[in-house]
This record gives structure tokens, C-alpha cells and sequence, in this order.
């Protein structure tokens, strides 16, 4: 049986005094969507970096598709060309246009020509739907756009998983649409995405799991009709109720 | 009939707007300067003195001469109300007597502007990895360019020229390289005072550059990181990007500062325009009329410098990064 693709073995984080994770662990495997969710300050976002190592961990071990990413002798570049991560403010590089931002890792860390990778940019901004937009800069984009833009960069590098951190919560509510429905469709395609979000739409319709992380330890972990019809734990209830009443 | 309002409009407009175009006499005066330097320079280095002789004037003397003795006459039999006329007169004056060291100034000049630009762009090759190690490095390397440019922009430059051209062997080096002081290639002072000034402009461009890097988010190196890019080739090709175009202003005045600040070269014999200026002034004892010139020549190679630095932040201009907020 084939390894699982990602998988926290006892993850600990602390900065300073304050732990931040304490004792994470969990799997998933290929073509999987893992929903995180939690309150503010639970570790989700941290729990993310460090899964490309954006940030360090300081105890227990995360293995991607069998191969132990933590341990010292690890190239980080060599791991973050098959972890690819959106960011909540987007972090598009702002003097590149879209179709430039989404090749720069292709020709600067793939080694792709400059053909090559501009054929491969546009297939990923049609995949996001902004083909159209392909010569226009990061300021000439509403905030779906760049997020759409943000989420073809990460694509373009054919990742073996895609990282989400809040991906939509710097946008405005009306286009917070679009780019769930970008990731609905990639959920569909079978790529594998471990997603920080509070969108419990998205949730509900495409995750396989949803991980309910407090006080950077995991609360619950199950499908999610289990967290939202049947919670196990008491906090997860009281958790997804009031985001539900925030959201209505 | 403009109302303020609509004055107050043409005026963003126009701000907004402000490229090469707007500026006409700035356009001319830059224009006409480089057109006579140009031709100055191609008769006198480049053909031997084709057109004329050299350290000849193209301007003949004379018609200004007369002028300004007819003005002159003219002020004096006005008596007390011709004071204006006077000044006029003084005006041609001033011409008729500056005109015949052109020549000589405009081959100072072409030094002046030699020592700047090599002193400024070999500058910015110490300058960029300085400010990145002053941003991004670890403590170590941190301290030493911060040592390096307190040290250069701690003392003063005239002292840091000495210090180079007497105490150090690089003189008696540069002497004894092929070509140096044959023909076209300047004589070792020259190339000191260059090296001097690559050190020293490194020091305050670097200064320029390690604000600008600051200001670049720290979202752009985590995204390039993310994709996989080493700490290295994402500060080239993500950070620095974004950061020199933040610099350009800034960036700006320590060419115009240069241009003025390489008259120094002169202590160590340089040939440069102030120099030059020095020399022909203590043989004529015509001192007014040639540090005014001088100073109009350096005012000329500063607006000169200015349009360039505005064409090229123009050139270079990315919506929403910053500068072209003008």
C-alpha cells in the first residue's frame, strides 16, 4: 500500500514561550481536500508553513509522499517546487504581469525557455479563468483576480499539493465567489489541497475531511457531514454553529 | 476665462502628465548644451581639429564685443537712467570675454563627465550586493557593510582621494599599466579618482537602495520562497526589481551630487572642469566670468542628469509600484 501523501507525526511549534502547535497529527492522501478550520490564533496558518517549511517546526516529523520533509539534510527549494501555496493578501509579484508571475517559477526554478513556460502560464490562467488578463499587472486586478492569478502561479509548478492559507478572506464578499469556485474546480480535478478557510460552503460541498484545530491541537477530524450533522466534540459544535450564525 | 477651479484641474492634469515634453526650456537649454559639446568634442578628439582649430572658439568674439560697447556708450550718455542698458551691456560683456575658453572648458567637461559615470555606475555593482547584505544578511556580513559605509560616508571625500593618490601604492600601479595617459586614456589620477569615487558613491547609493529594499513587502520574497526560489535568486528576481525602481528617486540625487562633488578630483590634478577653470582663471585673472560659466556648465550637466533620471523612471514605470505616483 502505497504511503499516504502528507502526513503530521506529532508536530510541535512553539515561538519563544508560546506554543503555537502541540502534537498535530494527520494524514491524507492523494486527490484528497482537507478543510481546516479553528478559531483565530489555533495554529492553522502555522500549521501550514510548515508543511513547505516556511516555517520551522521543533518537534515530530511531516513526511510528503512517504519521503521525511523535516529532517536537516532536506533542500527546502526541492520541496517547495512540489508544494505550491496561496496566500490570504496574494503576494503577487508586483512588477510582473499575470502571465509573468506565473512563469517566473517555471523558467527560474523548472529551467523551463521562455516558449515553453509562456505556453504552460496561459494554460494556467485559462485554467482560472483570466486569460484575458494575461498582460495586465497585480494593480490593474480586483482582489478575485489576483487571487485567481495567485492560485495559477502555485498550479504552474504541477505541484503534488496545494496549500490554501485564508485564501479568501482579503477579499470583498462579492468576490469571494469566483475563487471558490476555482478551487471547487480543482477539488473536482483531483488535486490535493489542505485549505485554511472559514468558507464552510466550500466545506461542506468538496471537502473529503475537515480538521477542527483549537489551541494548536486537533479537536476533531472526520468527513464532513460528521462535524456538521454529528460533531463528536462538544467545542467543534459550538465552534461550526456560531461561524455558521456569523455567516447568515 | 480660466476659474480657479478649472486652473486647479489643468494643473493635476499637467502633474500627473509631467514627462520630457513639459519641461520645453529645460528640453532646449539640455539640447543645446550637448549639441555644442558633442561637436566640441568630435572636432577636437576625434578629428585632430577638422572643423576648427582647437581651443578655438566657433563663436567669434567681436559682434559681441561691439554690442556691448555700443550699449556702453549708450548707458553713459543716458547719465543716471542708464543703468539698465548698463547691465545689458555687462551681459555681452560677460559673452565676449567668456567665449574664447569654451573650448577648453568643454574638454574638462567631457572629464567631469567621464569621472562621474565611472564613479557612479561602478559604484552601483558594490552598492546593490552592500544594501542586500545590509537587509538580508546574517549578522556577520551585516556589520561589515555597515562598516564599509560609515567608514565611506564618515570622512570626507577630499580625504579619502589623498589617502588613495598618496598614501596608497595604487598610483604608482595605475602608472605603470599599458596606455594609461596615451592618447584618449586619461593619466593615473584620473583612474584614482575614480576609484575613489566608486567607493565612496557605494556607500551613499547602497544607503538609497537598503531604504527602497525595506520597502518592499515581505509577502514578495515568501511568495517567491514558496515557488521554490533560493533566498538569493528571489531577492534578484523578485526584490531588487521592485526595489531599484523604488530607489530611482533618491538614487537621482547622488548623480547630481556627484556631478558637483567630482570638482574635488581636482586636488589631486585631475583634469575635470573645475580644474580646468582654476587653471584659465589664475593665467587670465578673469575669476568672475569663468566660475560663473563653470557654474552654468555644471547647472547645464545637472539638468541634463535630471531629464535622464526622469526619462528613465518613466521608462521603467509599473502600475502601482510606486513611482510614478507623480
Amino acid at each position: 500500500m502505497s504511503p499516504p501523501l502528507l502526513e503530521l507525526d506529532d508536530v510541535y511549534k512553539s515561538y519563544g514561550e508560546e506554543q503555537v502547535l502541540s502534537g498535530v497529527s494527520f494524514e491524507m492522501d492523494a486527490g484528497d481536500v482537507d478543510v481546516v478550520i479553528g478559531p483565530s490564533g489555533s495554529g492553522k496558518s502555522t500549521m501550514l508553513r510548515c508543511v513547505n517549511r516556511l516555517t520551522e517546526i521543533n518537534g515530530g516529523d511531516i513526511y510528503l509522499d512517504g519521503d521525511c520533509i523535516t529532517d536537516a539534510n532536506t533542500d527546502v527549494n526541492e520541496l517547495r517546487k512540489q508544494v505550491g501555496m496561496v496566500f490570504q493578501d496574494f503576494n503577487l509579484f508586483a512588477h510582473l504581469t499575470a502571465l509573468e508571475n506565473v512563469t517566473l517559477g517555471l523558467r527560474k526554478v523548472r529551467g523551463m525557455d521562455k516558449a515553453a513556460a509562456q505556453e504552460k502560464g496561459y494554460e494556467h490562467l485559462e485554467q482560472v479563468g483570466l486569460l484575458d488578463q494575461a498582460d495586465s499587472y497585480p494593480a490593474e486586478l480586483s482582489g478575485g483576480q489576483k487571487q485567481r492569478v495567485g492560485i495559477a502561479r502555485a498550479l504552474a509548478m504541477d505541484p503534488k499539493l496545494l496549500l490554501f492559507d485564508e485564501p479568501t478572506s482579503a477579499l470583498d464578499p462579492e468576490l469571494v465567489g469566483e475563487v471558490v469556485e476555482v478551487m471547487r474546480d480543482l477539488a473536482a480535478e483531483g488535486i490535493t489541497m489542505l485549505v485554511v478557510s472559514h468558507e464552510m460552503g466550500f466545506a461542506r460541498s468538496a471537502a473529503s475531511d475537515i480538521i477542527f484545530l483549537d489551541d494548536g491541537r486537533i479537536v476533531e477530524h472526520g468527513p464532513p457531514e460528521q462535524l456538521f450533522e454529528n460533531p463528536q466534540a462538544a467545542r467543534t459544535g459550538e465552534f461550526l454553529s456560531r461561524l455558521t450564525h456569523e455567516g447568515e | 476665462m480660466g476659474t480657479p477651479e478649472s486652473t486647479t484641474t489643468g494643473r493635476t492634469i499637467r502633474g500627473r502628465a509631467a514627462g520630457l515634453t513639459d519641461q520645453p526650456l529645460t528640453l532646449l537649454t539640455v539640447a543645446v548644451f550637448w549639441t555644442w559639446l558633442v561637436v566640441r568634442w568630435t572636432n577636437d578628439f576625434l578629428l585632430d581639429g577638422a572643423l576648427i582649430e582647437r581651443n578655438t572658439s566657433f563663436f567669434p568674439t567681436a559682434p559681441f564685443e561691439s554690442v556691448a560697447s555700443t550699449l556702453g556708450s549708450l548707458a553713459s550718455s543716458l547719465g543716471p537712467v542708464g543703468f539698465p542698458v548698463g547691465w545689458v551691456a555687462g551681459f555681452f560683456e560677460f559673452l565676449a570675454a567668456s567665449i574664447p575658453y569654451l573650448p577648453q572648458l568643454a574638454t574638462g567637461v567631457w572629464a567631469t563627465i567621464l569621472l562621474t559615470v565611472l564613479g557612479i555606475a561602478l559604484g552601483f555593482f558594490i552598492a546593490v550586493p552592500l544594501s542586500v547584505a545590509r537587509v538580508y544578511g546574517g549578522s556577520a556580513t551585516r556589520s561589515v557593510a555597515l562598516g564599509y559605509t560609515e567608514l565611506f560616508r564618515g570622512t570626507p571625500l577630499l580625504a579619502q582621494l589623498f589617502v588613495l593618490y598618496f598614501a596608497t601604492p595604487l598610483t604608482a600601479i595605475i602608472r605603470e599599466l599599458p596606455t594609461v595617459g596615451t592618447g584618449f586614456i586619461p593619466a593615473q589620477a584620473f583612474w584614482v579618482a575614480v576609484i575613489a569615487f566608486m567607493l565612496n558613491s557605494a556607500a551613499y547609493q547602497s544607503e538609497y537602495i537598503r531604504s527602497a529594499l525595506n520597502s518592499v513587502p515581505e509577502g514578495q520574497l515568501t511568495a517567491a520562497r514558496a515557488i521554490g526560489l533560493s533566498k538569493v535568486d528571489g531577492i534578484r528576481h523578485v526584490v531588487l526589481p521592485q526595489g531599484l525602481r523604488y530607489a530611482i528617486p533618491g538614487w537621482s540625487n547622488e548623480l547630481v551630487y556627484l556631478i558637483k562633488y567630482s570638482s574635488l578630483a581636482s586636488f589631486i590634478t585631475v583634469r575635470e572642469l573645475f580644474e580646468r577653470t582654476d587653471a584659465i582663471a589664475s593665467e587670465t585673472y578673469r575669476y568672475t566670468e569663468l566660475f560663473v560659466l563653470a557654474g552654468l556648465l555644471y547647472l547645464a550637466l545637472v539638468l541634463s542628469a535630471s531629464l535622464l533620471m526622469e526619462y528613465v523612471e518613466d521608462r521603467v514605470a509599473i502600475p502601482g509600484l510606486g513611482t510614478t505616483s507623480r
